[in-house]
C-alpha cells in the first residue's frame, strides 16, 4: 500500500525565548515492513541541522533557532512510503542496538503487570505467548476505560465514570508500556514504536504508537495492544525506543506547548 | 590483609627506618622543636593564599574550608610505583575495553561472565551511548584510582572513579607548598615531577578531539558553577592548561556543533572537560529540568562534532556492584590475571552471604552502592551497636543496595600532629589520563585520617592531604 504522509507540528515557544533547541525522530526507516519512497522535514534552521543516529538506531536532527522570529515554529514532514502486511514480522534489521537492551525496566516499564504470573513456567511458543500479553493488556485497561452515561447518548455532555476528575481513556502509549512492561518481567526484549496508522476509512489517520517483541527465530514482531492486532499495511514505523520517552518524535528546549495534524491518504 | 597492626610505612617492624624514608627520617631529626608546628602555620597561610577551599554539603559553619594539609610527605619507592602503575594501566585499559563492549556488541554479556541485569538495569548504564564511537575508542579518559596499602608489597584498589574523579588540584598545591616549605628536604630525594599533569592533560584532551577538529582542538572545561564543591578544581585546571572555563549558558549549538560565547564572537569547541553528572549534561537527552548542561551537545556528540571527557555512561564501569567484576573484566579483554588486587566483596543479595553479613557487621565496612564522598558509609570497628543495628535494617531493607567489605588495615605514615609525629591512615589517589596513550602522574593524592585510629580518610569527614613522592630511581 501507498501512503501519502503530511505531520505539522506547531511548537509554541515560550515568550522571550533565546534559544529552542529541538531534537526530531521524524524520519522513518526502510525495512522488511515499508519502504520510504520520498521524504522531507522542513522547519526553520533544518538545513543547518546536525544529523545522527541515535542510540536506538533512529534516525535524528539536532535543530536549533537562535532568538526565534515569533513564538511559533512550524515543523512540517511531508512524503510517501510504501507498507507491506508482513504480520507485523520485521526481522532483524543490521545497525540496531544488541536486542538485550530492551530488557532494561525504565520508570514507565517498571511495574511488574500482575497477568505476567500466569505465563512463568508454561510452554507456550514465544509468538502465543506475545498474543497472549497483548489480549490480557487490552483486556486489563479496558477496565479503566470510561464509560459513558446516558446523557452521551441523548447528546449531552461526556460524563466519565467516577465523576468529572476520572482520567481520560488509556491511551495508545500507555498500552505499549503495559506490555512492554510485561514481556520483559519475562526476559523477552520489547519496544516501543512511534508511528503513524492510517484511519479504517482508508483516509485520515494518527499519530500512533505500538510495541515490537523479540522472537529468536522471526526477530522482532509488531504487537498494537491497544487495537488486539499485528501491524499491517496501514502501520508506518516512525521511531523506536525504550519507552515513549525515548522514541518521542520531537523534543524541545525550552519546554513548549505543542500542537500535532496528521494527515494520511492511501494513494492506491 | 586484616592484621591488627597496620602497615607503618616509615618504619619497619624492628624499628628501624624503611630504605625510601631514610632522608625523610633524617630530615625530620634535624628539625627544631617547634619546626613543624611553625611549618604548619605557613602551610596554613600559603593555602589561604592560593584560595584552595572546599565546601561540604550539609556543614551549617561557613561554607568554605581549607582542606588540612599534613606537612610530612609520603614516599613511594621507584619500584613499589612500577608495579602500581602497571596494575592501574591494566585496570584503565580493561575497564575502557569493557564501555566499549557493552556499548556496542556485550559480548561479556553473552559470554555470561557478568550477569546482564546487573549492567542493562544499572542506573549508571546509558543506553543513549549505544554504538556511539568515541575518538581513539576511549571512553574513560580522566580516571582517579583509589588505592590502599596494607603490606610491604600488598595493594588494593577500594574504586575506580571513571565519572569526574575530583582531587588533583590538591595533588599539586600540596607539592607547590610542599616545595616552598621545604627545598632542602627536595634538594636530597630525587623526586619524580607531578607539575606535567595539567599539560597532559591538555595533550590527553587534544588527542580525543573529534575528526577535523584541526591541529589545535578547543577545550572548555565545562562546571556547574560557583556553588559546586569542587569549582576552584575546575577553575584552577581550566587556568593551568590554558582553557575556557564555561558554565552551561556559555555553551550553545548551533548546527550540530558546540559554540562557546566569547566577547569576540561564537568560538568552536571541540572538547568539553565536562565536571557535570550525566543526568545534568543535557536537558533535551537527560533530565528535562537541568539548568546546568548545554541543550543539544549529547546529540553534537553523537553527531561527531564534539568529544564529551569523560564519555555519559562511564559510570557503568565503576559501580560498586561492578566492581566485583574487574579481575573478571581484566582477564576477558586482556586475557590476563589482575596486577592489582580488588578488596573481597560481599553480596548481600545472596543469602548465604547476608546472614553472613549480618551476625559480623561490627568487623566490615559498609557502603551504598550509590553513595561517595565517604556518605552513606559505615565502617564497622568505629560505629556504635545502635549503627550496627541500623545498617543491618537498611541492608535486610534493600539488600542490592549495599556492599560489604571486610576492614581493611590502611597503611599508616608519620603524621605532624599538634607538634609531635605519630602514623595515621592514608590510602592513595593517582590519576590517570587515557588518550593517546596512557599517562600516569607519579604519586597522586595521599589522603590522612587525621583522628587517631580512624579509617576514613575523606576530607568531608576530617581528613587531609599529604605531598606524595615518587622516588626517581
Amino acid at each position: 500500500m501507498r501512503i501519502g504522509i503530511e505531520h505539522k507540528l506547531r511548537v509554541t515557544l515560550p515568550p522571550g525565548t533565546g534559544q529552542a533547541v529541538l531534537h526530531l525522530l521524524l524520519t522513518p526507516p526502510s525495512g522488511q515492513s515499508q519502504t520510504v519512497e520520498s521524504w522531507s522535514v522542513e522547519a526553520p534552521g533544518i538545513g543547518n541541522a546536525g544529523r545522527l543516529i541515535d542510540g536506538f538506531g533512529n534516525t535524528a536532527h539536532l535543530v536549533n533557532q537562535t532568538k526565534p522570529e515569533g513564538e511559533e515554529l512550524l515543523i512540517r514532514v511531508r512524503g510517501t512510503v510504501t507498507t507491506r502486511d508482513t504480520h507485523g514480522v520485521l526481522g532483524r534489521p543490521p545497525g540496531e542496538p544488541m536486542p538485550a537492551l530492551y530488557r532494561r525496566l525504565t520508570e514507565a516499564t517498571r511495574s511488574e503487570p500482575d497477568f505476567v504470573e500466569a505465563y512463568r513456567g508454561r510452554s507456550v511458543s514465544r509468538l502465543d505467548l506475545l498474543h497472549g500479553l497483548m489480549a490480557d493488556v487490552r483486556s486489563n485497561l479496558a477496565h479503566n476505560e470510561p464509560v459513558p452515561t446516558q446523557m452521551q447518548a441523548d447528546g449531552g455532555q461526556v460524563q466519565r465514570q467516577g465523576g468529572a476528575e476520572a482520567a481520560e481513556p488509556p491511551s495508545a502509549a500507555e498500552h505499549v508500556h503495559l506490555f512492554i512492561a510485561a514481556a520483559r518481567a519475562l526476559n523477552i526484549p520489547a519496544r516501543f514504536v512511534a508511528g503513524y496508522r492510517l484511519g479504517e476509512d482508508a483516509d485520515g489517520g494518527c499519530l500512533h504508537a505500538w510495541a515490537e517483541a523479540l522472537d529468536d527465530g522471526l526477530g522482532w514482531i509488531g504487537f498494537d495492544p491497544q487495537a488486539v492486532m499485528c501491524p499491517t499495511d496501514a502501520y508506518v514505523r516512525l521511531a523506536t525506543g525504550l519507552d515513549a520517552q525515548t522514541a518521542t518524535v520531537l523534543r524541545i528546549v525550552p519546554q513548549s506547548a505543542v500542537t500535532e495534524e496528521v494527515t494520511l491518504t492511501r494513494h492506491d | 590483609m586484616g592484621e591488627t597492626t597496620p602497615f607503618d610505612e616509615m618504619y619497619n617492624a624492628d624499628g628501624s627506618v624503611r630504605e625510601p624514608y631514610r632522608a625523610l627520617s633524617e630530615w625530620l631529626a634535624e628539625q627544631p622543636d617547634k619546626g613543624l608546628a611553625l611549618m604548619q602555620t605557613d602551610a596554613e597561610a600559603i593555602f589561604r593564599k592560593l584560595g584552595i577551599t572546599f565546601a561540604v554539603y550539609g556543614s551549617e559553619e561557613g561554607t568554605e574550608k581549607v582542606i588540612p594539609f599534613d606537612v610530612i610527605p609520603r614516599i613511594i619507592a621507584a619500584q613499589e610505583w612500577r608495579k602500581l602503575s602497571r596494575g592501574i594501566e591494566q585496570r584503565v585499559k580493561a575497564l575502557n575495553a569493557f564501555l566499549y563492549d557493552v556499548y556496542h556488541r556485550q559480548e561479556i554479556l553473552k559470554a555470561g561472565r557478568i550477569p546482564e541485569k546487573l549492567i542493562l538495569n544499572n542506573a549508571a548504564f546509558c543506553p543513549q551511548m549505544m554504538g556511539l564511537e568515541p575518538a581513539r575508542g576511549v571512553y574513560a579518559h580522566i580516571i582517579g584510582v583509589d588505592i590502599v596499602r596494607v603490606g610491604p608489597d600488598e595493594f588494593y584498589v577500594l574504586e575506580d572513579n571513571l565519572r569526574t574523579p575530583s582531587g588533583v588540584s590538591y595533588m599539586l598545591e600540596d607539592r607547590e607548598a610542599m616545595m616552598m616549605l621545604a627545598p632542602d628536604l627536595f634538594q636530597r630525594s630525587k623526586v619524580a615531577p607531578v607539575e606535567t599533569y595539567p599539560e597532559n592533560l591538555r595533550r590527553t584532551l587534544q588527542s580525543v578531539a573529534p575528526a577535523g577538529a584541526g591541529s589545535n582542538p578547543v577545550i572548555a572545561v565545562l562546571t556547574p558553577g560557583i556553588y559546586n564543591s569542587a569549582y576552584f578544581e575546575h577553575s584552577f585546571l581550566a587556568d593551568q592548561m590554558g582553557a575556557a572555563l564555561c558554565e552551561g549558558h556559555d555553551l550553545f549549538v548551533d548546527g550540530g556543533k558546540v559554540y562557546m560565547r566569547t566577547t569576540t564572537g561564537p568560538e568552536r569547541v571541540d572538547v568539553i572537560y565536562r565536571r557535570i553528572d550525566d543526568d545534568y549534561l543535557d536537558p533535551l537527552t537527560f533530565r528535562p529540568d537541568s539548568m546546568l548542561g548545554v541543550p543539544g551537545v549529547f546529540d553534537a556528540y553523537r553527531a561527531g562534532n564534539v568529544t564529551l571527557v569523560n564519555a555519559p555512561g562511564t559510570g557503568i564501569a565503576d559501580d560498586k556492584a561492578v566492581y566485583t567484576y574487574v579481575p573478571e573484566i581484566i582477564e576477558f579483554y586482556l586475557g590476563e590475571k589482575a596486577l592489582l588486587n580488588n578488596v573481597p566483596t560481599y553480596n548481600c543479595t545472596d543469602e548465604d552471604q547476608r546472614g553472613w553479613v549480618l551476625d559480623n557487621i561490627g568487623d566490615l565496612v559498609v557502603k551504598e552502592v550509590h553513595g561517595s564522598g565517604g556518605y552513606g558509609m559505615m565502617v564497622g570497628p568505629t560505629s556504635t551497636k545502635a549503627q550496627h543495628e541500623e545498617f543491618k535494617k537498611k541492608i535486610l531493607a534493600r539488600p542490592d543496595n549495599y556492599i560489604v567489605q571486610p576492614t581493611l588495615s590502611l597503611s599508616t605514615c608519620p603524621t605532624h600532629i599538634d607538634g609531635t609525629v605519630a602514623p595515621r591512615h592514608v590510602d592513595l589517589r593517582p590519576y590517570v589520563l587515557v588518550g593517546d596513550e596512557v599517562r600516569i602522574t607519579p604519586g597522586g593524592l595521599t589522603r590522612v585520617a587525621l583522628k587517631q585510629g580512624s579509617l576514613v580518610v575523606n576530607s568531608s569527614q576530617g581528613g587531609g592531604t599529604k605531598d606524595t613522592w615518587v622516588l626517581e630511581d
